[in-house]
């Protein structure tokens, strides 16, 4: 078949060698032709056209980093000459990981793949390894309770590896979940216990994975479990420890609206059940058992033990599910909304707690009211029951989202949390007034559009603009903002400032995926082996991803994600053998197997 | 007969029941009632230390009934029988009064609130007494599973199956595989081949052994229950004639895929009468022959691209389509690359750029200079034949929002981007595998969050556009993640029959054979020789319409017999 | 009635120096985030929007870009890159070529190679006519005097026609721009009253700049200040006190000592601008057209010649003294007849006519939105 190659790229892919690349091509089967294009300026499709008709071109193959984005241009041309326009083919860079590591070896395979019209994820297939039955699951929130749940229910071993003292993640914290306005808790809470119940997941808290060898099927993985200093079997959970100790810290759970002691339990319903010891607060850690220690002399049942050492394990597992998380971007970061200068302007998360039923207020909406800390002696902002309710309410959306100076990408979950958080303003606040101030209201998933219209008939004031900035003046905060539609700029006064702060991969993610190997995509997050046909799959054999790590997603996406793991997971168990890295291929290995399958490749018509 | 001793556990949910319910003064009458040897209320029963305190009482106390007083059955039941069951006691002595949806969530007024909890209560003690231990059976399963359409999410969840090991049919209505995505070229937002992710998909489903393909086929019946149905597929064998065939599968995937929305329903847009109007669809066509052109032949200048055709509208459907934006952006891309010059105006409402990649994918949309306009949810761009003088051939009218304009916008093609809607024949296959749709007609999951591709028939799965509209990537992890929960109950071997169904006293059946008729789930059946009517376990989902019709009262519901119902209304009643 | 868009106009624009409009998504960060955005004038958003559609009839009478001082706000805040500052910036340099009859301003924005072309033909001209005019008259020697080479009486009267020149042009223009802003749109009723009670705008606007220092980074509007008023008092000082000016060589300090200040405080400013365009440390100096730099060059050159000329008919140097004088003039002219009517110049006279024409129509555009909203809001109700 007469094949013309043409190489070029959109932006300029990192570590490919082009006229590596090009030289290579003209040595490919049937290639007739290899030239080098620019996107910028590209051929004229006419005179392209005369070019394919003059040299008898049969089939086109465009390789770069993302040569799709010229496709068309090549298929109208193909149209003009009177060929196959179906025989345009695309060797994708960076769809096949060819702007990674290796790249240009890689880039060739693409290319080798594409010449005989042969997809690359068929041609490119690792050979298969044997698979140890046990898997790790590294993060303990709704993706990664989903994915160990999956797989020892049916009936294989899980190691469900924690950073924090307990799992459940962020959505333990959340007070209701959109668009259903079910109570998180209620849905998470039986997942969490039938985790720590569950006989084929060994749980692994307060602990972080430092270490990886070994390949596809068979990892070892050294992981650190810190000191608990707590017995978790022996530990009742009686709380005495808790409230003899002297050190109080701001309480993660809480998102530091409240404090927690330096031993404590990160909410009532944390599993494993039992208390752990902050050693960075304690002061008998920090004192090297010189101070304090008064928890010890408390416990009823002598399960504290403040000298625990921390100790690493080695873990064989044959899959291995990357299930991080995210964090929030550091609202402080975007300073014309004030945040952490003016006491109520609070985070997405902050807000969640403070409307949560467990929180530190039990629920009500109130601003934060000046109080003395009687240990610190200082006058500081407590959300106190008793505080008083805010009149006017604004919600704040993208806020270091969908913005170059802070993250390019939709954080994809905020248009909705905002909706909710707008109804609990309304549904127990009914006299305060409410404005969202949004750019686009993206409400895509299963019956989220009626979620939006029935927030709006609840009378929240919905206002397409994003605020610029909150000041205050004598104690008052005012927001201003434009309101696009009503084609006007707005000044008001409100008590209380809800930012949805975009969100970030979880710290760590970054050492985590240079100690796997795995690449990261451009805004940070872990990298899929291919964004349509292998979302949850990666790079390495074995190493899967599930839920938030991959990209921003909601928790139905973020539950079918973790699923889907599951399935690869119990698929390479079930068959007993497991496809290992795709770097570990060699050329010549895909270009015969490409070969190999271009004919029976060539019968199938689409 | 044995003394009952009785535990009332009455939970505050946070404050989710506390708000409204005074759970005290619940527990204090509770306590009062005869057989009741120890009542308590806790901040979650649900929780850990919720559910040791019930399994310490149950030990202390030597209980051998409970009652708890929480949230709605369908959310903790299985939790409490649990806690039952590792205390040693039968999962079925236990009764779940629900204050929370059925009282505290829809009651303000504190004292009556009140008053109907411990009516709610008094009833579950009163009904608990004449529960009996039950026991639940395991049956054998078959490892064979059906998956319904060839599309993509058919092709992957085939394959997981297939590759783990197991044997799977695929049937397909079309002589082909790919189903919708078979008509796309490119993928947004990256601009990926779709056809190449098909060859890849399809050539593994061809060259899988395990895979039994059935093209141009179609399910007429499915019987039977989760780990043994019975489907009945009709293969059309050309010239007419079909063949039936009989399977015995242990599971069905259904991912029969989504149908565009017929753009001719809609009169403002002149689909069919203004040549030039075309749908995504069609303009995929013209994109994949290399052939952008208006209905004579000519290149066009200018190129109207509408959003959310049928989607987000009160008229047609109220849900966004979720996949339309990213299209429209990619078909800019496209049209920017194929016609150099060429002007494209995006009209649109709201721009879902929401998944990985999409958002950079809108600015690159901006960057080639895409003039963006955005109408109002609820109006309309209304489209008409441009005059003589202008140097197009449309014009196409509309209310700009983000100028407060009224503009016209010169078009020689526009692209209406129509939505995604159920298949017309949704219905039928919903009915054929027994699952329920929502009033757009999409298949539904029995839990949106946590469980999207389950359905509330065991055994039946609903994963990609059948469910509701999405992209590749989530339709394939939906794929995968129904293929996770066949190969786990495979990984089994078993399955578990619940104790709770109806009986039939064949000493008392007079063979009239009304339960036969009246069962949805046709779990009844006769026994010629015998002239009497059985139930089959295994179906049986306990609604008790049998029971009910049955004209001799010979069928008892299992769990639902008339002591135990009699017993809970006087309960109820007590109080009044 | 519709209006028709032009996706063309962009890169119409583009020649004007706007060069990322098209990524702007309208989040309406800038225009809260200006501190002149106010109702009826919201700022910039509207213009990007009218610029990114191509609605010319309405940017032609907006008078928006005029209002912005570019003090970078909206640039910094952009998520999306789309320059709001500049875009301005370029919609004035439009709005200039919108206003000129002559189309020659047109002509310079588009290609400075015109432009340049234009000022040193022109110079030429002034140079041999002034050479000629002047043998005519006297000897190249004497600079005062019976012999002087250029009479101070003489250009005196040759200055006068000069501006009368200038002030036929500029007035056409503003004439232009206020029937464009203004006089053309039916559905603004004003009254000559309307126009009476702003008029104090224009001289406070001219002379304080007083808009221009509300904004955040005052150092701008200082070099501005001191430029435009070391401008102008030079400006006064050739056109009433030439005889006093040229008469010498001893120093007459009730005049020069302006002369001096004014001189000091261009070079100085003018000094300060170039700086600031070539290190780019403020928003509004990180993108240059060529038309500013010419603007500078034009302004850098007439004030060193100017200093040189007076140095040397100080010291006595007569034939130097005539020499640079022609020399100065060379820049003198083409700088008043093509830059200031038709190049980036003209802002001195846009700028405060703008305010004023915005203080005019803006009670009447208030009370138009209102009505607007109210009627919106009836019509919601009836449906």
């Amino acid at each position: 078949m007469k094949t013309a190659v043409f190489i070029g790229t959109l932006e300029s892919p990192p570590n490919v060698d082009l006229k590596d690349v090009a030289g290579y091509a003209s040595r490919l089967p049937g290639v007739v032709k290899v030239e080098m294009i620019s996107y910028s300026s590209p051929p004229h499709p006419e005179s392209l056209a005369d070019e394919l008709r003059r040299q008898g071109i049969e089939r086109v193959v465009l390789a770069g980093d993302s040569p799709g984005f010229i496709k068309p241009l090549f298929t109208r041309a193909m149209a003009l000459a009177g060929a196959n326009t179906d025989e345009v083919r695309l060797a994708s860079f960076r769809e096949h990981g060819a702007d990674l590591k290796s790249s240009t070896a890689r880039a060739k395979a693409v290319l080798a793949c594409a010449v005989q019209g042969v997809p690359f994820l068929l041609a490119a297939e690792p050979k298969p390894l044997a698979v140890n039955p046990n898997t790790l699951v590294i993060g303990g929130g709704i993706a990664g309770i989903q994915v160990a749940l999956e797989i020892a229910d049916a009936g294989k071993k899980v190691y469900l590896v924690e950073r924090s003292g307990t799992i459940g993640g962020h959505m333990a914290m959340f007070d209701k979940t959109f668009p259903t306005l079910d109570c998180a808790a209620c849905i998470l809470t039986p997942k969490m216990v039938a985790v720590g119940e569950h006989p084929n997941i060994e749980l692994i808290t307060n602990a972080e994975v430092t270490g990886v060898s070994g390949q596809a099927g068979s990892y070892r993985v050294k992981v650190l479990k810190r000191a608990r200093r707590v017995d978790v079997k022996a530990c009742v959970s009686c709380n005495s420890c808790s409230e003899i100790c002297p050190v109080a810290v701001r309480s993660e759970f809480d998102s530091g609206l409240t404090y927690r002691k330096a031993i404590y339990i990160p909410f009532p319903q944390a599993v494993p059940n039992a208390y752990l010891v902050d050693p960075e607060n304690c002061t008998w850690v920090q004192s090297g058992g010189k101070k304090c220690g008064a928890c010890l002399k408390k416990c009823p049942k002598n399960c504290i033990n403040l000298d625990e050492p921390d100790q690493t394990v080695e873990l064989e597992v044959g899959n291995i599910v990357l299930a991080t998380g995210y964090e929030l971007l550091d609202a402080a970061r975007v300073e014309r909304y004030g945040y952490g200068k003016f006491p109520n302007v609070l985070t997405s998360l902050e807000f969640e707690r403070l409307t949560n039923a467990s929180g530190p207020t039990g629920g009500k909406i109130v601003c934060k009211t000046k109080k003395l800390n009687k240990r610190t002696k200082t006058e500081e902002w407590v959300a106190d029951p008793a505080g008083q309710p805010p009149k006017a309410v604004a919600i704040i959306h993208c806020v270091g989202s969908r913005d170059a100076n802070y993250n390019a990408y939709c954080s994809r979950v905020c248009c909705m949390y905002s909706l909710k958080f707008a109804h609990l303003v309304r549904e127990k606040l009914p006299q305060a007034t409410c404005y969202e101030f949004y750019i686009d209201m993206r409400a895509f998933g299963k019956g989220y559009e009626q979620f939006m219209e029935r927030i709006k008939s609840e009378g929240t004031f919905v206002v397409r603009g994003r605020t610029a900035q909150v000041v205050e003046s004598n104690g008052q905060m005012f927001i201003k903002g434009e309101d696009i539609l009503g084609d006007r700029v707005v000044e008001f006064p409100v008590d209380m400032v809800i930012l949805a702060v975009g969100l970030v991969p979880a710290p760590g993610t970054k050492r985590l995926a240079e100690m796997l190997g795995i690449p990261l995509d451009q805004d940070g997050w872990f990298s899929e082996l291919n964004y349509n046909g292998e979302p949850t799959q990666t790079e390495r054999g074995g190493i899967f991803v599930a839920g938030m790590c991959q990209s921003p997603k909601d928790i139905p996406d973020t539950v079918a994600q973790a699923s889907a793991v599951a399935a690869g997971v119990l698929r390479s168990i079930a068959c007993g053998c497991i496809t290992g890295d795709l770097s570990g291929l060699k050329l010549e290995d895909i270009e015969s197997r490409a070969a190999q399958l271009a004919g029976a490749t060539k019968e199938i018509r689409i | 007969m044995e003394e009952k001793r009785i535990g009332v556990f009455v939970c505050n949910c946070g404050t989710n029941i506390a708000k409204v319910v005074d759970c005290e003064k619940v527990r204090k009458d509770a306590e009062a009632q005869p057989g009741v040897v120890v009542a308590r209320t806790y901040k979650y029963m649900c929780s850990t230390p919720g559910q040791e305190m019930i399994a310490n009482d149950i030990k202390e106390h030597r209980l051998n009934r409970v009652v708890v007083s929480a949230c709605s059955p369908r959310m903790h039941e299985k939790t409490f029988r649990n806690t039952c069951r590792n205390a040693g006691l039968n999962p079925y002595l236990l009764e779940i009064a629900n204050i929370r949806e059925q009282c505290s969530w829809v009651h303000d007024d504190t004292q009556a609130a009140t008053e109907k909890a411990t009516a709610l209560t008094r009833a579950a003690i009163r009904r608990v007494e004449h529960h009996q231990p039950l026991e639940s059976r395991t049956a054998d399963m078959c490892r064979d599973t059906l998956v319904l359409g060839g599309g993509i999410a058919g092709l992957t969840a085939a394959l997981e199956l297939a590759e783990a090991g197991y044997p799977v049919y695929l049937v397909e209505r079309a002589d082909h595989l790919g189903g919708n995505l078979a008509r796309v070229d490119l993928t947004a937002p990256y601009l990926y081949s779709a056809r190449d992710l098909l060859l890849e998909r399809i050539s593994r489903v061809r060259n899988n052994p395990n895979v039994q393909l059935m093209l141009r086929s179609e399910l007429k019946e499915l019987s039977g229950f989760v780990g043994n149905f019975q489907a009945v597929v009709e293969t059309k064998t050309g010239n007419g004639s079909s063949q039936i065939r009989r399977l015995p599968v242990g599971n069905v995937i259904v991912a029969t895929g989504y149908k565009e929305f017929d753009a001719g329903r809609i009169a403002y847009y002149g689909y069919g009468r203004l040549p030039n109007v075309i749908t995504s669809f069609e303009f995929e066509r013209m994109l994949r022959a290399g052939r952008i052109e208006t209905k004579d032949g000519r290149t066009p200048r200018y190129v109207g691209i509408i959003h959310c055709v049928g989607s987000r509208s009160a008229e047609y459907h109220g849900y966004c389509s979720r996949v339309c934006c990213m299209t429209a952006l990619k078909y800019v891309q496209e049209i920017k690359s194929a016609i150099p010059g060429c002007h494209v105006f995006d009209i649109y409402i709201d721009m879902h750029a929401f998944g990985k990649g999409h958002e950079d994918f809108y600015k690159k949309g901006s960057e080639v200079k895409t003039m963006f306009l955005m109408y109002k949810k609820g109006d309309h761009p209304i489209i008409r034949a441009a005059g003589k003088r202008d140097d197009c051939d449309m014009l196409i009218e509309v209310d700009e929002q983000l100028s407060g304009e009224r503009i016209e916008i010169p078009a020689d093609l526009v692209i209406l981007m129509v939505g995604m809607e159920a298949r017309p024949d949704a219905g039928e296959v919903a009915r054929l595998v027994n699952i329920s749709q929502d009033k757009d007609g999409w298949f539904i999951e029995s839990h949106p969050k946590l469980d999207p591709v389950a359905t509330t028939t065991d055994g039946v799965y609903i994963v990609g556009t059948c469910a509701a509209p999405k992209d590749i990537p989530d339709s394939v992890a939906q794929a995968r993640a129904a293929a996770a929960r066949i190969l786990a109950r495979i990984a089994k071997g078993k399955i578990e029959i619940d104790a709770i169904f109806a009986e039939v006293d064949e000493d008392r059946c007079a063979g009239c054979r009304l339960c036969n008729t009246v069962c949805p789930f046709s779990a009844v059946e006769f026994d010629e020789s015998k002239r009497r009517s059985h139930v089959v376990a295994a179906l049986c989902k306990a609604c008790g319409t049998c029971v009910a019709a049955c004209p001799s009262s010979a069928i008892k519901g299992r769990h639902f017999t008339d002591q135990q119902i009699c017993n809970q209304i006087e309960g109820l009643l007590a109080g009044i | 009635m519709s209006i028709r868009v032009n996706p063309g106009f962009i890169s119409e624009l583009e020649k004007y120096g706007a060069a990322d409009v098209q990524k702007c998504y309208h989040c309406g960060n800038c225009s809260a985030a200006c501190p002149f955005s106010k109702e009826p004038f919201i700022i910039p958003r509207k213009s990007m929007r009218y610029l990114q559609m191509g609605m010319e009839k309405r940017l032609q009478g907006t008078l928006e870009p005029w209002l912005c001082y570019y003090c970078g706000e909206c640039s910094e805040q952009c998520p999306r890159g789309a320059e709001p500052g500049e875009t301005m910036m370029s919609l004035r340099r439009w709005l200039t070529s919108r206003y000129d009859f002559t189309g020659l301003s047109k002509l310079f924005y588009h290609s400075w190679k015109a432009e340049v072309l234009a000022l040193v033909l022109l110079a030429l001209a002034t140079g041999i006519g002034f050479f000629l005019w002047g043998s005519s008259m006297g000897d190249i020697n004497h600079y005062d005097g019976p012999q002087a080479f250029l009479p101070s009486s003489a250009v005196h009267i040759f200055d006068w026609s000069m501006a009368g020149v200038l002030v036929l042009l500029l007035g056409i223009n503003a004439l232009r721009m206020w029937w464009f802003s203004l006089g053309s749109r039916e559905d603004l009723k004003l009254s000559f009253f309307d126009y009476l009670k702003a008029v104090y705008l224009l001289p406070l606007h001219f002379f304080t700049q007083l808009r221009y220092s509300q904004c955040e980074s005052k150092r701008p509007w200082l070099v501005h200040l001191v430029l435009m008023l070391s401008y102008v008092t030079l400006f006064v000082l050739i056109m009433f006190f030439l005889h006093e000016m040229q008469s010498g060589p001893q120093v007459d300090w009730r005049v020069h000592i302006f002369g001096y200040l004014a001189a000091a405080g261009l070079v100085l400013a003018v000094i300060l601008a170039i700086r600031g365009r070539l290190k780019k440390d403020l928003q509004q100096y990180r993108h240059s057209h060529a038309s500013d730099w010419l603007f500078l060059g034009l302004l850098l050159y007439v004030a060193l010649t100017g200093v040189v000329q007076h140095v040397f008919h100080r010291t006595g140097y007569e034939f130097s003294a005539n020499i640079s004088y022609i020399l100065h003039m060379m820049g003198v002219v083409p700088m008043l007849l093509l830059e200031v009517p038709f190049g980036k110049w003209s802002h001195l006279a846009y700028r405060p006519l703008a305010i004023y024409f915005a203080g005019v129509a803006e009670s009447a555009l208030l009370k138009q939105n209102q009505q607007q909203i109210t009627e919106q809001a009836g019509a919601a109700r009836a449906a």
